[in-house]
């Protein structure tokens, strides 16, 4: 394979999979701590990928201004879902299934909110201002600032979230609930602050994520829901709940679905159609080979379901 | 307003069968047997793929003639002109075909729906079986927009019309076609009902609500499970059938999320468990959704600019969750007693030994 | 007759079941006792078939049993209850009654459309059930949902609905945990009823030792995974190191 190629889709490698960490750990955290496996994670995403557009459109396009706002937005919808819908629901009981159908329901009504939006302010086909501007050439290397914005962005969030859930007690309170829950509230965990804060992080980091993926591809009610697909798979191949797993997990897939479907393509001839199977044939083979995903080999001997660190 | 009322009740009817027959494939799987299907979507593209295949590939060969490439600018017309002309002039290779379609389709969906069922068994959580199928109908609802051969890619296939073309006028092609629906919908309901009220049923809600105690009192639940699945995905796939010919038309992006979250809300708003409950909630949501398109032409002609369609969901979505959270059983409730054998007069009981 | 000999079973690094081995006659009813996490209840589960013993046999009437699934296990005789309340909650105390029995024509999905081809066994299963339900006094709870029962209710009809499967030998886990002592006194009856008319043998771990003392013939006391002891009810309540395990004199 030409080693173009082979470079180009490495660093779409390290930049797509550092984006895909980013949005992954909100869910995982979702799962872990509060138990619930949010599928209008998508939303979320979305929902910050628009608040970045309109920012961009309407007030600055200073990227830390932008960001901040989309973080802002998305975690304040994260929180508005939980109060209206998962909290009450939670109180009678449901069942997951319940949980997982009414975030189908809030991810449906959260889309279709943003296509009335996207339809009412005419913001279809409108793209992040952002130009690109190649900041690295060096032989078959080419990086350009979107490469340095996404990346030191994505993974220093990333790192950010694991230095709290080690090192702070909002994080110690995190991972006593999503080890066990009962024992956690008896010895006197404040469940309910720690939870509100939890969405908030899933929200906002979920939607940092997904202004990131918008000026790195486009904004549409849809990013979300297409980005999901392969978050799904990086959380499946960390196990549902583990952290660093989920880490890895979104490497493996951007991977995948870049440099991989790259070398397939070239070497067999396989149609980069094939391209939105990959996450798919991902859960499938971890089911097949090895369920619990990436778990088990980072923290040695923690069998439980908790957040692994 | 010019409505053309007995059209219009013909195709609210036929849209109502063919969304019951779905309404009726995932109340068994899940409503009963408690497998969270959120891919349901897949096996009805199933259904309408086997169709395409059928209608492009199968046809002009029953009518004793070659098979044409449907896809690509220069390919299209004439083979949409094949499929066209045979279905309009040769009654029973256009019945032979449908019939055909259908037992494929039902075939294809029933094998692929026994192989979703086997993940089941290693995973760590039950929800997953649900997140995998939600994935997979995705996943092959953008392949198939992606990949030509199918359905010729984001193109889509058409000419895809049922079975009573030849006959003379459209009132009369449009009855046919629902008669046969509602045959088909009255069958998979006679089917479905009866194997709820009967010992299958208990072992439906036994899997349903504790698979593991079920085993330990001599059941094989694997088989139980597969066996639903299979009954499920076939029903599902042969609407499938019903409901791209019903269009004329297909299009992956007819078999996506929204599709799936139709029919979980026509069951849960109709009542899990209950038979009769799935066919009121399709009833409802044919309605509703009826009423919405109606609506969105309604204001569009009088140039309001809110593009109906888009609350049609969001009003779909409300409608989810205010059952979910104050009525989860639905409208119509499952009944406690499954074969019935207890009702009446108490029987007399054999002398205490 | 039911037989374990030398079975182990472990989980990652905790010993579970280490080499037990008992002997539970035809007809008689054996107890299981020991302190919390001896094994009693793993020993069971083994036994039930929901694990796989790591080594030794478990013989059901000298066939071996040790390693099947637990349909298996159930159809060739051997049945169990469970310590957590395991009824059917949404279906009727009928219809979790009814489950159990074998060899049910309308369970194929085939058949079970066809009311006609069912109905006479369903009839005639049911009258067998509503007496079961009628000796432990629930025939008017029959038409409710099982989890409308109060929990003593509960625990009479999983005893009861599992004969419903003819077993052989059912092991039970703590029948009367949770339940008022008149209430255990009745359950007790109730198995003594059981081995009486069907004579269905029994193991059961329980940890009442005042009730089960009157109603065994054989005790087995178990210990970090071993059988420490055996004998008689009177035999073991004078054996000094069973108090000692128990009392910690």
């Amino acid at each position: 394979m030409p080693i173009g190629l082979l470079v180009d889709s490495l660093t779409t490698t390290i930049l797509v999979g550092s984006l895909y960490a980013l949005m992954a750990v909100g869910l995982t955290l979702t799962m872990a701590v509060i138990k619930l496996p949010n599928f209008a994670h998508a939303e979320l995403i979305t929902v910050g990928a628009f608040a970045a557009l309109i920012v961009s459109l309407r007030l600055t396009g200073n990227p830390v201004a932008v960001l901040a706002i989309a973080f802002a937005v998305a975690a304040l919808v994260a929180l508005l879902t939980h109060w209206i819908v998962y909290r009450p629901l939670g109180k009678q009981k449901s069942s997951t299934y319940i949980l997982i159908l009414a975030s189908f329901a809030v991810g449906l009504i959260i889309r279709y909110l943003l296509f009335l939006l996207a339809d009412t302010f005419n913001l279809f086909d409108k793209r992040i201002q952002v130009a690109q501007e190649v900041w690295v050439q060096a032989g078959p290397l080419t990086l350009t600032n979107i490469f340095f914005w996404v990346v030191p962005t994505s993974i220093g969030l990333v790192g950010a979230l694991s230095l709290l859930l080690n090192f702070t007690s909002l994080g110690r309170q995190m991972r006593a609930l999503a080890d066990n829950a009962t024992l956690a509230k008896v010895v006197g965990v404040p469940a309910g602050h720690v939870i509100n804060i939890t969405w908030i992080l899933a929200g906002g980091l979920a939607g940092v994520g997904g202004a990131l993926w918008g000026i790195y591809t486009f904004v549409d009610p849809m990013v979300g829901w297409l980005a999901i697909l392969s978050v799904f798979a990086a959380v499946v191949l960390g196990g549902l709940t583990s952290f660093p797993g989920t880490i890895l997990g979104a490497f493996v897939v951007a991977f995948a679905e870049n440099t991989l479907m790259q070398a397939l393509n070239y070497w067999v001839g396989l149609d980069f159609s094939f391209k939105p199977a990959i996450p798919f044939v991902i859960i499938i083979l971890v089911l097949l080979i090895r369920p619990q995903g990436l778990t088990g080999l980072f923290a040695g001997r923690r069998r439980n379901a908790g957040l692994e660190r | 307003m010019n409505i053309d009322l007995v059209a219009t009740a013909i195709a609210l009817l036929t849209v109502f069968g063919i969304a019951s027959i779905i309404a009726l494939s995932l109340n068994l799987e899940y409503g009963l047997g408690g497998i969270p299907n959120f891919g349901q979507a897949l096996f009805v593209a199933i259904g309408a793929y086997t169709a395409g295949v059928t209608y492009t590939r199968l046809l002009p060969l029953l009518a004793g003639q070659a098979a044409l490439d449907p896809c690509g600018a220069t390919n299209m017309a004439p083979a949409l002109a094949l499929r066209t002309g045979i279905l309009k002039t040769m009654p029973a290779v256009a019945l032979g075909n449908f019939a055909l379609t259908l037992v494929i389709a039902g075939v294809i969906g029933g094998l692929i729906g026994l192989v979703a069922s086997y993940p089941a068994l290693r995973l760590k959580e039950e929800w997953f079986l649900g997140l995998v199928l939600l994935v997979g109908s995705e996943s092959v609802r953008i392949f198939v927009r992606g990949y030509e051969p199918i359905i010729c890619a984001h193109n889509g296939l058409s000419g895809l019309s049922q079975p009573f073309a030849w006959l003379p006028t459209a009132q009369i092609r449009s009855l046919a076609f629902l008669g046969l629906v509602l045959v088909a919908a009255g069958l998979c309901y006679w089917y479905s009902e009866r194997l709820a009220r009967s010992p299958y049923g208990r072992l439906l809600k036994a899997l349903r609500e504790n698979n593991a105690v079920a085993s330990g009192l001599g059941k094989e639940m694997s088989r139980v499970r597969g066996q639903v699945m299979v009954i499920g995905s076939a029903m599902a796939a042969i609407a499938g059938v019903f409901f791209v010919v019903n269009v004329g038309f297909a299009s992956a992006n007819d078999y996506g999320v929204a599709l799936t979250l139709d029919i979980w809300v026509m069951i849960v708003l109709g009542g899990l468990g209950n038979m009769r409950g799935a066919l009121l909630g399709a009833l409802i949501v044919t309605l509703l959704d009826r009423f919405t398109s109606i609506a969105a032409i309604q204001l569009n002609m009088l140039h309001i600019d809110i593009e109906f369609n888009y609350v049609r969901y969001i009003l779909f979505g409300v409608i989810l969750l205010v059952m979910l959270r104050y009525r989860p059983q639905g409208l119509w409730r499952e009944p406690v007693e499954t074969t019935g054998v207890g009702a009446g007069e108490p029987m007399r009981a054999e002398p205490r030994v | 007759m039911l037989e374990v000999i030398k079975v182990h079973k472990a989980f990652d690094r905790l010993l579970a079941v280490d080499g037990v081995s008992l002997r539970v006659p035809k007809g008689q009813i054996v107890g299981l006792i020991g302190p919390n996490g001896s094994g009693k209840s793993t020993l069971l589960s083994t036994i039930a078939g929901q694990h796989k013993p790591d080594d030794g046999q478990i013989r059901l009437d000298g066939q071996e049993i040790g390693g099947l699934p637990p349909e298996q296990i159930f159809r060739r005789g051997l049945a169990r209850s469970y310590q957590d309340p395991s009824l059917f909650f949404r279906m009727s105390a009928l219809d979790n009654a009814l489950l159990p029995a074998k060899d049910q024509r309308g369970e194929q999905p085939l058949v079970a459309p066809l009311h006609r081809l069912w109905w006479p066994q369903e009839k005639a299963l049911a009258q067998r059930a509503t007496s079961i339900l009628d000796d432990l006094h629930l025939l008017p709870q029959r038409g409710k949902p099982a989890a409308d029962l109060s929990g003593g209710q509960m625990k009479l009809l999983e005893l009861g609905r599992t004969t419903m499967g003819a077993p052989q030998v059912m092991l039970l886990d703590e029948p009367t945990a949770g339940v008022a002592p008149a209430l255990a006194y009745t359950i007790f009856e109730e198995i003594e009823r059981l081995r009486r008319t069907q004579q269905i043998t029994f193991l059961i771990v329980e940890h009442r030792l005042e009730i089960l003392f009157d109603f065994v013939d054989w005790i087995y006391v178990m210990h970090m995974g071993q059988v420490i002891a055996e004998g008689n009810p009177a035999t073991i309540a004078a054996d000094r190191l069973v108090r000692e395990v128990y009392f910690g004199e």
